[in-house]
């Protein structure tokens, strides 16, 4: 049987692209469960998962909370603020010590880059990243090329353009790598202050105009400004913003060919995309919502079973 | 002490007896006799060390212990335990404690804590009073007291009328200013070099031009006052040609760049390791290149180990949050060894006293002995066993060094690892 070529999801850059068809295939799979009456898989009944959210999430937690339990596995959840973490315990006792119950495996979101990278060194458990600061989102990545593929057929070849905030946004800098590794073209589009001074190093094209963007690509991936990431203002006002780099039906109904817009929430309707095109047959965020289930099950599955090994 | 260093080959470019094999009769801390097969008649303590090699004593012209207030990363006995062993002779410490050494009284502290050890110590006293960065320190009080220069470590001088009254005022009595060259304001919450490798971790970066711009201010600050400054490790290839103009200028600016600085990239991050969180942070292979061109050429005029011993409870966390600082000393010789020429390794380990005012002692006779020891052949790995630090925060742990070092003559005393 194939397995995966890792033993934690910490990064789409730690994965090859047989990793990436894999989990497609198994999610493939899974979809047509989660569609069935009977949503529930036997899979891992014998696998405890704790979901250790250091940072405030609710799509991304409830989606791997509904994953774990579709596949039968142990739950428990942990929240904290890295304030009241930070009143003494760090994050290896913390992590050790919900542990020592006897968990399998760590999902894990945090505020700083390259957190889940340090517990898998330090830790004996699988750990999934559910983000870390402005470093990665492997399963967002995951499911936003799923969803691709579900609505273009394939990525390979296709031109996908990411809007907005990449300077603070691990979604993507996870999607970049993952659309590389599929042979698709990646444009990165935004306010220059917004955008990252060496990242057309990671072979990604730039582009601050959006009509442009807009324009050469297949898909546009709008992300969400994360004011709580800045530390200084990056631009005068939401009003500017909105004016530059959002997406409104007029500017979409202009372009020569129909694109498909996808958003990894939350949207701030209004800012980066307006209701019209958020809830238009060209947008598949709620599409993006329910593989993220799928991916996350494939996910959980591959890797729980390299751990029965 | 006395002692009979038995065929040793001294590496020394101003002694007469450069590159030869020689024995070194030492009486009293002082070097009487220097020929080929000294006659032992005094029954003196022979040292026979598998190919000797000696040179004029190492010094590093940035070191931090911690003592007082943070006797857990170091303690000065023990600090200057591990710069005898790791073959340096004399020592700056920065004022890298709590409180900060910024009086004649803690100056005087630091003095007495080193009295009567092998290696020389010399405190950096603060610039400013508590290392605010606001008011200045009592320069000339600390100077009486035994301070070599004068710097706020690595807090940056963010006022530059601050520094400017630094300049002049400390030029009436001939006092070295130090300088840490970042611009805070562009250096941000940065953690490391911005660039390809930092993009691609989501670690914010710190440009280049954090500390160009630094370097360039305190140029003109220092054309301006016509003052003394030395600026501690600079990391980039433009700081070095704004410099070596500078120097052309004849402007009185001197810079030491950091080992790990020369030897390492930022690709060396690319696993998080905290151990490589240092500041200046690690550049780039261009930087590096410029780097040692302009420690060749002497636009450079130093290399430290900026050596900065950091309990485990501050490393063993999450990146962002971690303290920058790695151990230095041990790893100094052998690191350099491997990347240079013995030579050149020899030439950059002694280098900067003078700029610092601390004597050199030529190997000759009559001069007092302060001399380092090490074997120049052999190679190992560098690994926590050879750490002799309190704290094991090592950058360069797991890499291959070559030669070994073997101890110091110095202060009228011989350590011997």
């Amino acid at each position: 049987m194939s397995e995966l070529s890792v033993n934690h999801l910490l990064g789409i850059k730690y994965l090859n692209k047989k990793d990436i068809e894999l989990i497609f295939e198994t999610a493939d799979h899974f979809k047509e469960v989660i569609n069935r009456p009977i949503k529930k898989v036997p899979s891992l009944r014998d696998i405890t998962i704790a979901n250790l959210f250091f940072e405030n999430s609710t799509r991304t937690k409830l989606s791997f909370e509904l994953a774990e339990k579709r596949l039968s596995a142990d739950v428990i959840n942990f929240s904290a603020s890295q304030s009241s973490v930070k009143k003494g315990e760090t994050l290896i006792d913390t992590v050790n010590n919900i542990l020592s119950m006897k968990v399998d495996m760590v999902v894990m979101r945090h505020p700083n880059p390259g957190a889940s990278v340090f517990l898998s060194q330090h830790v004996d458990a699988s750990i999934i990243n559910a983000g870390d600061g402005a470093h990665e989102h492997p399963t967002q990545a995951l499911l936003d090329s799923y969803s691709i593929r579900e609505r273009l057929g394939e990525v390979k070849g296709k031109n996908v353009v990411i809007v907005g905030d990449i300077l603070h946004s691990r979604v993507a800098l996870s999607n970049i790598y993952a659309l590389k590794l599929q042979g698709a073209n990646v444009m990165v589009c935004g306010p220059k202050t917004l955008l990252p001074k060496h990242i057309d190093k990671l072979g990604v094209k730039v582009e601050t105009n959006l009509q442009k963007a807009l324009n050469w690509c297949d898909v546009a991936n709008m992300l969400r400004v994360q004011n709580e990431r800045m530390d200084i203002s990056y631009f005068p006002s939401t009003r500017e913003y909105t004016q530059q780099f959002g997406v409104n039906k007029a500017l979409l109904d202009s372009l020569d060919k129909e694109i498909t817009i996808m958003h990894p929430g939350p949207i701030n309707r209004g800012v980066e995309i307006t209701s019209d095109v958020a809830d238009s047959k060209q947008a598949i965020i709620l599409d993006q919502v329910q593989n993220g289930v799928a991916v996350r099950m494939a996910v959980i599955y591959l890797l729980a079973s390299k751990i029965k090994q | 002490m006395n002692v009979l260093l038995k065929s040793a080959t001294i590496i020394d470019s101003k002694s007469d007896f450069h590159n030869q094999t020689v024995d070194i009769l030492i009486e009293n801390g002082v070097i009487s006799q220097i020929s080929k097969a000294i006659k032992n008649s005094k029954n003196i303590k022979e040292i026979h060390l598998d190919n000797l090699h000696v040179s004029q004593g190492w010094f590093d012209s940035s070191v931090s212990f911690g003592e007082p207030g943070y006797e857990e990363r170091e303690t000065i006995e023990n600090g200057l335990r591990t710069a005898a062993l790791s073959g340096f002779t004399s020592v700056a410490l920065n004022p890298n404690t709590n409180p900060v050494i910024d009086c004649n009284a803690d100056v005087s502290f630091i003095k007495s804590k080193a009295k009567k050890h092998a290696v020389s110590l010399y405190p950096i006293g603060s610039l400013t009073k508590e290392g605010k960065g606001i008011d200045l320190a009592e320069l000339f009080d600390m100077k009486q007291a035994g301070a070599i220069a004068f710097g706020d470590y690595k807090t940056s001088i963010d006022n530059p009328n601050l520094l400017k009254i630094a300049l002049q005022y400390a030029s009436n009595f001939d006092g070295l200013v130090l300088s840490f060259p970042q611009e805070n304001k562009i250096s941000g919450k940065g953690v490391m070099n911005e660039e390809f490798t930092s993009t691609s971790l989501g670690l914010k970066g710190i440009p280049n031009m954090a500390e160009e711009l630094q370097v360039a201010r305190d140029l003109f600050l220092l054309e301006y006052t016509e003052g003394k400054l030395h600026i501690p490790t600079i990391s980039t290839a433009k700081s070095v040609e704004l410099i070596r103009a500078a120097k052309q200028k004849k402007l009185n600016v001197s810079c030491s760049v950091a080992i790990h600085n020369l030897i390492l990239t930022d690709e060396a991050l690319t696993t998080f390791n905290t151990n490589c969180k240092v500041l200046p942070p690690l550049r780039t292979q261009k930087d590096i290149d410029t780097l040692i061109e302009g420690l060749k050429d002497g636009t450079i005029d130093m290399v430290t180990s900026d050596h900065n011993p950091m309990d485990i409870e501050h490393k063993k966390i999450e990146f962002d949050l971690a303290a920058y600082g790695t151990i230095g000393l041990e790893s100094a010789f052998g690191i350099l060894n491997t990347h240079f020429s013995t030579k050149k390794t020899i030439d950059f380990l002694t280098r900067g006293k003078n700029r610092f005012g601390i004597n050199t002692h030529e190997i000759a006779i009559g001069n007092k002995a302060d001399l380092s020891l090490f074997n120049p052949n052999g190679s190992q790995t560098f690994t926590k066993e050879n750490i002799k630090s309190t704290s094991k925060n090592a950058i360069f742990e797991n890499h291959e060094t070559k030669g070994q070092v073997y101890g110091i003559v110095s202060n009228n005393k011989l350590v011997l690892n």
